[in-house]
C-alpha cells in the first residue's frame, strides 16, 4: 500500500504508541510483510524507542518533585491576611467593581447633600412632629377659652340680675385650673375682705354669668351652666375703651358728652383741647361711667359724630389683687405682734429700735398695699373711656404761599463791571431788593465769573429782572413757581393765596467762555501761508470778530500748516465767509449748529465760531525715496528678519533642550537595565 | 473534565489557594515534561515550572474559562521554558564541548551522549512532544490538548521527530543490534 510506505515514520510511531485502530495495525503488518525496507525501519524504531525510554526514564521528576514545586510555591507566594487578600480578590471581580463605583457615586451624592446642608427628615419623623401638633391643640382650645368670654360678655346686656347668691355659693368646678381654684380658695378664706362698694360690680359679674349661662344653654344642658358662673363670680376686671370721633364742632360735643355721663351715672374726669392754626379744635374727653353702663354709653357716644376708631379692653386682675390682700392681712398680723412686743418693752433699747424699725417697714407696706387696692377698687368700680374729638376739616391748610425762583445766566465782557452794578443796584431799591448771597471768582487761568442771589419784594420782582437781564447777553432764564399750603394739606377754598418774595439767582460769566452758537470748519488751499493768515486777521476784525488763537507749522517737506479760530457775532456771519472766498479756495466746509430750543436767545449776538486750516503742498521731493533709500531700508529690514529668526531659534532651543535631555537620560538607564538583566 | 476538576480550576482562579495546590500536585509533572523537552536540563527545568506556576498563581484571575485553565498554564511553561532557553543560546555553550572531548568510556554513555545531540537538533515543539509522551505516558489527543494542537497533528510531529532521531541515531543502533 503506498501511503502507508510513504507515511511509513507517522505510521510507525502510532504503532509504538498504541494510536493505531484495529484495521490500521492490520494494514500495517500487512505492509510490513511486504516491505523490506520499511521491516528495517520499524525494526530500528523499535530499538530506539528502547534507548529512548531508557534514557529518559533517568530524566524523570523524583518522587518529592511535586512536594518541592509546593514548598517553592508556599515560600514565594506567603499567604496574605484574610482583609488583604479578600479585597484584592474583590477587586478583581467585575460585579465588585460595579459596586465599589456606585458606593462611590453614593458616597459623592451623600457629601453633596451635607455640603448643601439639605436635610431629608424621614417620614417616620414628620409623623411623630404631626402628633405632636395634634396632642397640643387641646391645651390651646383651652387657653382660648378665657379671652372669648368678654365678647359673650357683649351680649348680655339686657338680661336681668339672675341668681347671684347662688353663683356665689356654687361649689369650685373640678376642671378648673389651678389660678381658679386658688382664687375659689382665697374668696372663701377672707370673705370680709371684698369691698361692700363692689356691689354693683357683682351685679355686673352676676350679669354676665347669666349672659354666660343662657349662651352655655344653646349649646348644652341647663344644669352645666353654673360651672363657669362661678369662675367669675369674684373677678376683679378693669374695662376701659378709647374712641376717635370726627365732629362738627367740639364745644357742643364736649357738652353732649357730658350730659350722656350723667345719664349713665358716670362724670366727665377730665377735658382738654387745642386749637390748630387753621382754626379748627381738637381734644380729648375722659369720661368714668360704671361698667355696666359701657356699652350703652358708647353705643349713644357714636351718634355725636363719625366714628374713626374704637378699641375696648378689659384687664383681669383679680390674681394680683386677692394676692396682695392675702399679702395685707399677713403684714397685719406682723403689725400687731410688732406693737405687742412693743408694749412689753422688755430687752435692749437697741432691739427696741430694731422693732421699731421693722414696724415702720411693715406699715410703709400695708400703705402700699391699700393703695393698690383701692386703686384696683377705683379702676374696677368705674370703666374709663376715653374720647379723641377732632373737628371736620381739621387737615385744611390756612392760607397759600407763591414761592418764585428763577435762575438767569449772563454773558458780559466784563464780569466784574455787572457784578458791581447789580450790587449798586440793590443797594438803591433797598427795600424791594436784598441781596443774600454774592461771590466773584477768578480761577488761576484768569477766568472770571460770578454768582448773585437775590430776594425781590413781589410786587417789584419784574422790574429788577428785566434791569438785570439788560446788563448782559442772556443765555438762560428759568422760572419755578411753587404753590406752598400752610398749616395743613390739599385744597382749601377758603384759604387765602400770597406771593412770597421772589429768589433770584444769577450766573455770570464772561464771553470767551460761551459755548459757540455755530461751529464752522473749513480748509483753505494757497500758496503763501504765512501771508493769507494774516490776511484772515484784518477780515475778522473788519467784520467785529477776533482771533482766538492760531498756530502755524511746517514740516521737513516743505508743507505748510495754519490754523486760526475766529469768533464773530452771527450777524456778521455770512459777510465773513464770503470774505473769506477771495482770499484762496475754501474747501471742506462743516458746519455745527448747536440749537437750544426752549432757551431765550440773542441770536444776533451769538458767538459763531470759525476754525480755518490754511496749508500749502509740499513739492519738494522726501528724501525718504529714491533707490539708495529703498536699498538702505530693504538691507535695514533683512539684517532684522535675520536677527529675529536667530532669537526664534534660539527660543526653540532653550524650549527643547530639557525634553531632549531628559529623553536621552531615560534611554540610557534602560539600555543599563535591559544590560543588566541579561 | 469532569465537573469536580472544573470546580476545582474555578476556585483556584478565584484565589482558592487550596485548589491550587491540588493543580499543582495534579500537573507539576506535565509542565516539567515540557520544560524538559525543550530545556533537556532538569534544574532548569524545574525552576522553569516553580516560576510558571508562581506567575500562573498572579496572573490566574486572567482565565475567564475554567476549561482552560490547564492548557493555559502548560503554554505559560512553554513560553517561560523557550526564554530560559533563548537566553542560553546567548552565553557561549562551554561544557558540552568539553563533554564531547571527553574519552568515551562505555557505548551506553556514547549512545546517551548521541541520542541527547539528536534530541537537541530537533524543533522544541517535537522535543516537548517526546517527553509528555515518555514521562507521562499520554496518548495523542492528551498531548495534542495540553501543548494547545489541532486534532491530528501531532501524529505527523511524532512520526518526524522519531524519523530524525533515527537518522541521526542509525550508526549507533546498528551497534547496538
Amino acid at each position: 500500500m503506498a501511503t502507508v510506505h510513504d507515511d511509513i515514520d507517522n505510521w510507525l510511531a502510532a504503532d509504538l504508541y498504541g494510536e493505531l485502530s484495529g484495521e490500521e495495525q492490520r494494514q500495517l503488518h500487512t505492509h510490513l510483510v511486504e516491505c523490506a525496507a520499511c521491516r528495517k525501519t520499524h525494526q530500528e524504531t523499535k530499538t530506539m524507542n528502547k534507548i529512548l525510554e531508557e534514557t529518559l526514564a533517568q530524566q524523570k521528576p523524583d518522587p518529592n518533585f511535586e512536594q518541592r514545586m509546593l514548598v517553592g510555591f508556599r515560600n514565594r507566594i506567603p499567604e496574605r491576611s484574610g482583609l488583604l487578600r479578600l479585597l484584592s480578590d474583590l477587586m478583581r471581580m467585575r460585579a465588585a467593581q460595579v459596586t465599589a463605583i456606585a458606593a462611590v457615586l453614593l458616597g459623592l451624592v451623600q457629601l453633596g447633600r451635607m455640603i448643601t446642608s439639605e436635610t431629608a427628615t424621614s417620614p417616620a419623623a414628620r409623623d411623630r412632629y404631626a402628633n405632636e401638633q395634634l396632642f397640643e391643640r387641646p391645651s390651646q382650645v383651652v387657653g382660648t377659652l378665657e379671652p372669648a368670654r368678654p365678647g359673650a360678655l357683649a351680649k348680655s346686656d339686657e338680661l336681668a340680675a339672675g341668681k347671684p347668691k347662688d353663683v356665689v355659693l356654687a361649689p369650685p368646678p373640678p376642671a378648673a385650673s389651678e389660678t381658679r381654684s386658688e382664687v375659689e380658695r382665697d374668696s372663701k378664706a377672707y370673705p370680709a375682705t371684698v369691698p361692700p362698694a363692689q356691689a354693683a360690680q357683682a351685679e355686673m359679674v352676676a350679669k354676665e354669668a347669666g349672659g354666660e349661662a343662657v349662651v352655655m344653654n344653646s349649646a348644652a344642658e341647663p344644669s352645666s351652666a353654673e360651672t363657669p358662673a362661678a369662675e367669675v363670680a369674684n373677678r376683679k376686671l378693669i374695662r376701659n375703651a378709647n374712641v376717635e370721633l370726627e365732629i362738627i364742632s367740639f364745644d357742643d360735643s364736649v357738652q353732649k358728652i357730658a350730659a350722656l355721663a350723667t345719664e349713665e351715672r358716670g362724670y366727665v374726669a377730665t377735658t382738654s383741647s387745642q386749637k390748630q392754626a387753621n382754626g379748627k379744635l381738637r381734644g380729648e374727653v375722659i369720661v368714668k361711667v360704671l361698667p355696666e353702663n359701657l356699652d350703652r354709653f358708647l353705643q349713644k357716644i357714636r351718634g355725636l359724630g363719625e366714628l374713626k376708631n374704637q378699641t375696648l379692653g378689659t384687664e383681669d386682675v383679680t390674681k394680683a389683687y386677692f394676692d396682695t390682700d392675702a399679702r395685707l392681712k399677713n403684714a397685719r398680723v406682723m403689725e400687731q405682734r410688732l406693737i405687742d412686743m412693743l408694749k412689753t418693752k422688755t430687752g435692749k433699747v437697741a432691739d427696741l429700735l430694731q422693732v421699731e424699725k421693722e414696724l415702720n417697714r411693715v406699715r410703709e407696706d400695708i400703705e402700699k398695699m391699700q393703695g393698690e387696692l383701692k386703686y384696683w377698687d377705683s379702676q374696677v368700680q368705674f370703666a374709663t373711656v376715653t374720647i379723641s374729638l377732632a373737628e371736620k376739616d381739621l387737615e385744611e391748610p390756612a392760607a397759600f404761599l407763591i414761592k418764585e425762583r428763577s435762575q438767569l445766566a449772563l454773558y458780559a465782557p466784563d464780569v466784574e463791571k455787572i457784578y458791581n452794578d447789580i450790587k449798586a443796584l440793590a443797594s438803591s431799591r433797598s427795600r424791594g431788593m436784598q441781596i443774600t448771597n454774592a461771590q466773584l471768582n477768578r480761577d488761576y487761568s484768569g477766568r472770571v465769573s460770578a454768582t448773585i442771589s437775590m430776594l425781590i419784594a413781589p410786587e417789584e420782582s419784574d422790574a429788577v429782572i428785566a434791569r438785570v437781564k439788560s446788563f448782559g447777553r442772556v443765555e438762560n432764564f428759568q422760572t419755578q413757581t411753587e404753590r406752598i399750603a400752610q398749616g395743613g394739606s390739599g385744597m382749601s377754598e377758603n384759604a387765602k393765596t400770597k406771593r412770597d418774595k421772589v429768589e433770584l439767582n444769577v450766573t455770570i460769566s464772561r464771553e470767551e467762555q460761551e459755548q459757540a452758537f455755530q461751529q464752522t470748519s473749513l480748509r483753505i488751499r494757497t500758496s503763501s501761508v504765512d501771508e493769507k493768515a494774516k490776511d484772515l486777521r484784518t477780515v475778522a476784525e473788519k467784520q467785529g470778530g477776533r482771533v482766538r488763537s492760531s498756530t502755524f507749522s511746517r514740516d521737513p517737506d516743505g508743507r505748510e500748516l495754519a490754523n486760526v479760530w475766529l469768533r464773530v457775532p452771527m450777524k456778521n456771519y455770512a459777510a465773513l465767509m464770503q470774505a473769506l472766498d477771495s482770499l484762496g479756495k475754501v474747501e471742506n466746509v462743516t458746519v455745527q449748529r448747536q440749537d437750544r430750543t426752549g432757551t431765550q436767545i440773542d441770536e444776533a449776538n451769538a458767538p459763531a465760531d470759525i476754525s480755518i486750516q490754511v496749508y500749502r503742498q509740499g513739492n519738494i521731493v522726501s528724501h525718504q525715496s529714491g533707490p539708495l533709500a529703498t536699498l538702505r531700508r530693504t538691507l535695514a529690514q533683512s539684517a532684522g528678519a535675520i536677527m529675529w529668526s536667530a532669537r526664534m531659534i534660539g527660543v526653540a532651543i532653550a524650549f527643547f533642550a530639557p525634553w531632549v535631555i531628559a529623553i536621552v537620560a531615560i534611554v540610557w538607564i534602560a539600555k543599563r537595565v535591559i544590560r543588566a538583566r541579561r | 473534565m469532569d465537573a469536580s476538576e472544573r470546580e476545582q480550576y474555578r476556585a483556584a482562579i478565584h484565589g482558592d489557594r487550596e485548589a491550587f495546590e491540588m493543580i499543582i500536585r495534579a500537573q507539576s509533572r506535565t509542565l516539567f515534561a515540557i520544560a524538559y523537552g525543550i530545556l533537556q536540563n532538569r534544574e532548569e527545568a524545574e525552576d522553569v515550572v516553580q516560576d510558571s506556576l508562581i506567575k500562573a498563581w498572579k496572573m490566574r484571575w486572567r482565565v475567564r474559562d475554567p476549561e482552560k485553565f490547564p492548557a493555559w498554564l502548560c503554554m505559560i511553561a512553554r513560553h517561560r521554558a523557550h526564554d530560559v532557553f533563548r537566553r542560553r543560546r546567548a552565553v557561549p555553550f562551554t561544557h558540552e564541548t568539553i563533554e564531547t572531548n571527553e574519552p568515551e568510556t562505555t557505548d551506553t554513555a556514547a549512545i546517551d551522549q548521541r541520542l541527547h545531540s539528536a534530541l537537541a537538533a530537533l524543533p522544541e515543539l517535537h522535543r516537548a512532544a517526546l517527553t509528555l509522551r515518555y514521562f507521562e505516558e499520554m496518548d495523542y489527543r492528551t498531548i495534542e490538548n495540553t501543548l494547545g494542537l489541532t486534532n491530528g497533528a501531532l501524529r505527523g510531529i511524532l512520526g518526524r521527530a522519531l524519523a530524525s532521531l533515527r537518522k541521526q541515531l542509525r550508526p549507533a543502533l546498528a551497534s547496538t543490534d
